[in-house]
């Protein structure tokens, strides 16, 4: 199982402190809640812990078992739905799947797990076949990222309010996903403010701001 | 499981050309720059015959420029769509790198066999190493591609994308872009040497090598 660590770690904007000395270790198999205030820090330690911003101070390891692991593979591990994330619009839904999944499976994406992917987050087949993700409403792309997560079968999971601009029976699903993902042995790590989804986790991380 | 790197090149090269295909917007640049160009020069020649190396320079310059004006744009076009960051997270550096670079390389030597015989036509040029001229845009519009794929991700996020990437592109392309354009005068008038396309194909060499091995550090940026 993958363990994320954070040691210490700070982040500056300019002359802006916006997590200092933050000290945490998540262990596979629990979803950790980050709760926060709007610019409290949230999505920022959401893509620290993605490799895709470093800290300015501390340090971020990530381990499966006793062993660290190098940043390309704990990449190939991680899968992310964030506010910033995009599929590729002048793609199909099963397009998207197939190129995201080309990475991660060695099969190609079988007309079986493509139903079965669009039935999890709750797309309708009929609503996105032969349509480009350019057409599809907000909460349809949502909902094509978390296909595209869950299609990914990675041990982290990194969702930054995952559950905004989904419906009701959609952020029942993120949910759902999440704690299904880490009775699996997943990390999940969820930035929220929604009460629900901060109930469904195991621990939780509360970021002040300053 | 593990993918394959051959199938994630593929996926690569496969989306690229959905995208390119759909949006029409890359290649139709490069294409109208090329014709445009190509139209601008025989009109203003009225005529006039080029020395073989002049002739031979301008059609590299063509082919140089349309790299610039849109094959040259792929991580730039990433980032504007928003799609960097699924790309960053999902993709694989080598995969991304010769998916890319390989799309690029087709697409260059598919408009240079577009503006080729345009270009002789137009200019009144004829050609007596076929064989050769055809492997002379081969390995040249290669190495571009690639070259022009490592600076495109190593600008990709710089505000000024354009005008860097044609500065930095001048010197990295150089070394191929001097024996492409002896090697095509000499098709232009049958007196060839064949050692400098043993050079071109010793950049194109150490281009890719260079590439793989540099696209690591960028892609998993420290």
């Amino acid at each position: 199982m993958v363990s994320l660590t954070f040691s210490d770690v700070t982040k500056r904007f300019g002359g802006r402190t916006v997590i200092e000395g933050l000290s945490a270790t998540l262990a596979g198999g629990t979803v950790t809640a980050v709760t926060g205030a709007n610019g409290s820090g949230k999505s920022t330690l959401l893509k620290m812990a993605a490799k895709l911003l470093l800290p300015d101070a501390g340090k971020i390891v990530a381990r499966d078992g006793e062993q660290e692991l190098c940043k390309a593979s704990y990449r190939s591990r991680l899968a992310i739905v964030t506010p910033e994330f995009h599929a590729y619009p002048k793609l199909t839904a099963r397009e998207n799947l197939d190129f995201f999944l080309s990475f991660r499976r060695a099969e190609a994406l079988s007309d079986a797990l493509y139903e079965q992917l669009l039935e999890r987050v709750g797309l309708a087949p009929g609503a996105v076949d032969g349509k480009m993700v350019e057409q599809f409403s907000t909460g349809m792309k949502k909902r094509l990222h978390f296909a595209i997560l869950l299609a990914s079968e990675a041990d982290v999971w990194l969702l930054d309010e995952p559950g905004a601009n989904l419906d009701a029976v959609g952020r029942s699903m993120v949910r759902r996903e999440a704690r299904l993902a880490a009775d699996g042995g997943k990390l999940v790590l969820l930035a929220t403010n929604d009460r629900e989804e901060e109930a469904e986790a195991d621990a939780c991380i509360s970021l002040s701001g300053r | 499981m593990h993918a394959s790197l051959y199938r994630a090149v593929e996926a690569v090269f496969r989306k690229e050309a959905r995208i390119s295909l759909r949006s029409r917007s890359s290649w139709l640049v490069v294409l109208m720059f090329a014709l445009t160009t190509l139209s601008c020069v025989s009109l203003l020649m009225q005529g006039d015959v080029l020395s073989p190396r002049l002739a031979a320079a301008m059609l590299w310059v063509i082919l140089f420029f349309s790299l610039l004006s849109g094959a040259g744009r792929g991580f730039a076009d990433e980032e504007q769509a928003g799609t960097l960051m699924a790309l960053s997270v999902y993709g694989s550096s080598q995969a991304v790198l010769f998916g890319k670079g390989l799309f690029m390389a087709v697409l260059l030597f598919a408009l240079s066999l577009l503006i080729v015989p345009v270009y002789l036509v137009l200019m009144d040029v004829a050609v007596f190493a076929w064989g050769l001229l055809l492997l002379t845009l081969l390995s040249g519009t290669y190495g571009m591609a690639m070259a022009g794929t490592l600076l495109s991700a190593l600008m990709a996020g710089a505000r000024a994308q354009n005008g860097l990437l044609s500065i930095l592109m001048l010197p990295v392309l150089l070394p191929i872009l001097l024996p492409a354009i002896v090697l095509t005068a000499g098709c232009f008038t049958g007196d060839v040497n064949g050692s400098y396309l043993v050079g071109m194909f010793l950049y194109d060499a150490i281009m890719t090598i260079a590439a793989s091995l540099l696209f690591d550090f960028l892609w998993y940026e420290d």
